[in-house]
This record gives C-alpha cells, sequence and structure tokens, in this order.
C-alpha cells in the first residue's frame, strides 16, 4: 500500500472507533460547555479582551484533553499491530489530520455556544473563523507529536501538560494578537503577519514531526 | 575547536576580563535615564547569546544522538542543556535587576522578557522529561526528539515573537534600534570581545560538565 | 595562534589610545551617577553564579573521589 492509501484507511479507522463510541467528542464538547458556563456563572462582568483570552484558555484544556488521548490511550497490543501494518510517516500524518478535523469541528462548536452564552460579537467574524480555525490546526499539529512523546515516556498526563506548555505558549500569543484583531474589526491587511506566523509554525511543527516520529516510533 | 586544547578558553578569559575592564572604565555615549547602567550591556546582553549557543550546541548533539545512538553525544545534549541554563538564569536576573533601575519594575512584562522566561521553562521541561525515563537508552531518543521539536519554537519565540510587538527593549516595536546606543564605535569595541568571551566561557563551562559526567558514569560501569 | 595574539595585543594597545584619549572618565563618569552601581550588582550576580557553578563541580568532583 502506498503512503496515501495507508494515510486514508487510517483516518478512516480513527473516524469509526470514534463514531462508536463518539467518547472524544461528546467529553470534549460537555468539558466545554460545562467550563463556559461556570465561567458564565461566575464572572459577573466582564469585558471583551477577558472574554477573548479565556475563549482560548477553553479551547486549550480542551484540545489537550481531546488530543492527548491519540495517543496515550492507546493499547501497548494495538499500538503494535499498527506497527507492524502501517509506516510511522503514515501515522503521524493520519493521527495530525484526524485531530485537526475533531478540533475544527469542536473548536467551530464551542465558539458558537460561547457567542450564544457570553452574547460575544467579534466585529469581523470571518476572520474569527479563520482564527479558530488555525488554532485548532496548531494545536492539533503540536499536541499530537507531544502526546506521542509523553506516551512513549511512559507517565501520560502529567508530562503532557509539562512538555506542551511552553510550545503552545507562542502559538497562543499569536492567536490571541490575531482574535483581538477580529474582535476589534480592524483591517484584514493589519492581521496577515500574525496569519503567516501560524501558517509558517504549522508548516515547521509538521515537517519537524515528520522527520522525528520514525525514530520515535520504533522501539 | 578541540575539547582539550587550552588556547580558546584562555581567549574566552583574556576577552572577558578586557570587556570587564573596557566596560568600566570607557567613556559611553551620554543617555537620559539608563545613564552610566548602559555598560550593563557588556554583561546581561552576553548571558543571552552564550545560552543560544549552548542551546543550539544542545541540538546539534541530540541530532546526533539520533543518528548515532552514542550515549556520548546524549550526555554532551543534556549539558550543553544545564550549562545554557546556568547563562539563561543569569541573564533573566540580571535583566530584572537592570529593568528595575531603569523601567521602574523588576518584572515589567516586557515581551522580550515574558519569552525569554518561557524559553527557559522549555529546556527545564526537557530536564523533567529526561527525570521521567529511566531507561538510558530510551531516555536518550524520547528526550533528543522533544529537544528537536521544540527548538524551532524556541527561535520563534525569541527571534520572531519579539518584533510583532511593542517592547522596551531597543530595537523592537516602535523603539530605535540597537544602534542608537551602538553607533558609538567605542562601545561596539567592547560588546563582540564580551559577547565572543562568555560564549567561549560558556562552552568552557559545558565541557568541564561534561567531563565530569563522562568520569562519572565510567566510573559507574566500572 | 601567535599571529592572533599579536593582533589582539595590537588591539588592545590601540584601545589604550581611545582610554587616554578620553582623560579621566572615572570621576568624570563613574560616580557621577547612581545608575553605575547596578551594573555591579549585575557583574557581582554573574560572578556569583560562577562560583555557585565551581561549588557545584567541586561537590561532584569530591563524590568521584571518595569511590
Amino acid at each position: 500500500m502506498n503512503l496515501a492509501e495507508q494515510i486514508k484507511h487510517l483516518i478512516k479507522k480513527e473516524l469509526l472507533l470514534e463514531w462508536r463510541s463518539k467518547y472524544a467528542l461528546n467529553g470534549v464538547l460537555l468539558y466545554v460547555v460545562s467550563t463556559v458556563f461556570v465561567c458564565f456563572l461566575s464572572f459577573v462582568s466582564t469585558d471583551k479582551v477577558t472574554l477573548n483570552a479565556l475563549f482560548w484558555i477553553i479551547m486549550l484544556f480542551a484540545s489537550i484533553n481531546a488530543v492527548s488521548k491519540s495517543f496515550l490511550q492507546e493499547s501497548r497490543g494495538r499500538q503494535v499491530y499498527i506497527y507492524t501494518i502501517a509506516s510511522p510517516l503514515a501515522l503521524i500524518i493520519s493521527k495530525t489530520i484526524y485531530n485537526a478535523l475533531l478540533m475544527m469541528v469542536l473548536t467551530v462548536i464551542a465558539l458558537g455556544f460561547y457567542i450564544l452564552v457570553f452574547d460575544f460579537g467579534p466585529e469581523d467574524l470571518g476572520l474569527y473563523m479563520v482564527a479558530a480555525l488555525l488554532g485548532s490546526l496548531s494545536f492539533s499539529t503540536i499536541f499530537t507529536m507531544v502526546s506521542a512523546i509523553a506516551s512513549k515516556a511512559g507517565n501520560g498526563g502529567m508530562l503532557m501538560a509539562i512538555l506542551s506548555f511552553p510550545i503552545i505558549i507562542p502559538v497562543l500569543v499569536v492567536l490571541i494578537k490575531l482574535t483581538k484583531n477580529a474582535m476589534d474589526g480592524l483591517d484584514r491587511s493589519v492581521s496577515l503577519d500574525e496569519i503567516g506566523l501560524l501558517l509558517i509554525i504549522n508548516a515547521l511543527v509538521m515537517s519537524v514531526s515528520v522527520l522525528l516520529f520514525p525514530y520515535l516510533w520504533r522501539d | 575547536m578541540s575539547m582539550y586544547k587550552n588556547w580558546w578558553k584562555v581567549l574566552g578569559a583574556i576577552l572577558v576580563i578586557y570587556s570587564t575592564v573596557a566596560g568600566f572604565l570607557m567613556k559611553t555615549p551620554e543617555l537620559p535615564i539608563i545613564r552610566e547602567s548602559i555598560r550593563n550591556l557588556y554583561f546581561h546582553v552576553p548571558m543571552w547569546f552564550s545560552m543560544i549557543i549552548l542551546f543550539s550546541i544542545s541540538v546539534f548533539y541530540s541530532i546526533k544522538s539520533l543518528r548515532s545512538n552514542d550515549p556520548a553525544d546524549d550526555i554532551k545534549a543534556v549539558e550543553s542543556v544545564n550549562a545554557g541554563v546556568i547563562f539563561g538564569l543569569l541573564g533573566i536576573v540580571t535583566g530584572a535587576i537592570w529593568a528595575k533601575f531603569t523601567w521602574g519594575q523588576a518584572w515589567s512584562f516586557d515581551v522580550k522578557q515574558n519569552f525569554a522566561a518561557i524559553a527557559i521553562l522549555l529546556y527545564f521541561a526537557y530536564l523533567v522529561l529526561r527525570n521521567a525515563i529511566d531507561e538510558e537508552q530510551r531516555r536518550a531518543k524520547i528526550s533528543a526528539i522533544y529537544n528537536i521539536f521544540a527548538f524551532p519554537i524556541m527561535v520563534v519565540l525569541l527571534f520572531v515573537l519579539p518584533r510583532l510587538s511593542d517592547s522596551l527593549h531597543p530595537g523592537n516595536g516602535g523603539n530605535p534600534g540597537f544602534n542608537a546606543y551602538d553607533l558609538d564605535s567605542r562601545m561596539r569595541m567592547v560588546f563582540y570581545p564580551a559577547c565572543l568571551g562568555w560564549i567561549l566561557i560558556g562552552c568552557w563551562i559545558y565541557n568541564l560538565l561534561y567531563r565530569l559526567r563522562d568520569l562519572e558514569r565510567n566510573k559507574l560501569s566500572k | 595562534m601567535k599571529k592572533f595574539t599579536v593582533t589582539f595585543l595590537m588591539f588592545l594597545s590601540t584601545l589604550q589610545l581611545f582610554a587616554q584619549g578620553s582623560g579621566s572618565t572615572i570621576t568624570d563618569s563613574l560616580y557621577a551617577s547612581d545608575k553605575i552601581y547596578v551594573v555591579v550588582a549585575c557583574v557581582l550576580l554573574i560572578l556569583l553564579g560562577l562560583l555557585f557553578f565551581l561549588f557545584t563541580i567541586e561537590k561532584r568532583l569530591k563524590k568521584l573521589e571518595k569511590k
């Protein structure tokens, strides 16, 4: 089987598994909804800048939970089985694509709910959506690789947080800046720098993970 | 640059001594607010350069250790991180002192300050990751992978992001460039040797740490 | 190596000329403003850092010698 076909099969497998249990989608959605609600109840009045930052912090934790399961929750047996039938390259690419899809769906739903609850209307909704999609893409590329590292290192959740926070902070900073531009309805040409930077970070992270994952995967 | 040769260590020592003496005695341009503390340029900034060079050395050896599986390369990678962290901490604390007397606050949430702190956190995470794995070979492999993975992010953090936002540091955002201070060619004559000298001293420290660790390992295996 | 030393010494001697040219820099500026203590504090801190590093090396070496 060539690479593209392997990737397609592996993504199908992930989607099928997810469709059967609906664990990640429901679990993380419930998490997002309840966190948004808790925030709504605890903040009496907030300005838009805080709300924007809050949205990304909620999404950060949601995506850590959603994406970390991609490697951490796979049993040893299943890992060995996949190892024998698929190339590591196909595995990392398919996991990243699947996670990106999952995160994009989650982010869009969460954003809709957030706007509904907080009456939080960005001036430039189109740009905000672009930022949200780029954000979920970056979260998934970075967290997929970090969760692979954490799962190989043995002790899962704790390590995942320690390893991923310093890496995700630059992305988060750019994202918050970009979405703030979108909220204030600035001219779109102002935000081109941030969009370009996010794309570059994603390309860098993706190529480094594709290069490194084969070393990580073979034991 | 052989590890056991002495000339570059002597060179580093001479450059650092020279830059310290000249740094205190040479005339500097008259600047408001910063005043004489501009001389900190010769001490605070080289800390960061040494840190960046040491972290780059560490990535170089991480790549090498992934290819060779040689434990010596792995030790080189971790010891250069250790030396780099020393310089990073010195850079942060000297920066905080300087900031206290020129910007009024030790931690003024300047972008460069924040991002430098995060970059050091990144390497603390690397060290924590190493402690979490017991088996030597797996530790070498996994930590090397994390180190290489994190390096491009550190470059973005330290070199790209500060340019996108306003900073109190010169050369960023709306501030005048570094050259505004540096126009004085005499300052340049101290600043460049200071950087080279401290980088060499940093390499020396890394070198000592590596040789010590190597000895410890040999003793243990006997 | 030899060439390098010579160049460096010449370099130093030119700097000497500069220092003489600027006259009594110490009295002019070193004590002229309080901010010079900031530099002293920073240099002291770097020295302390290096000394701390020396002590850690000392401790590890002692352990090695005991074995």
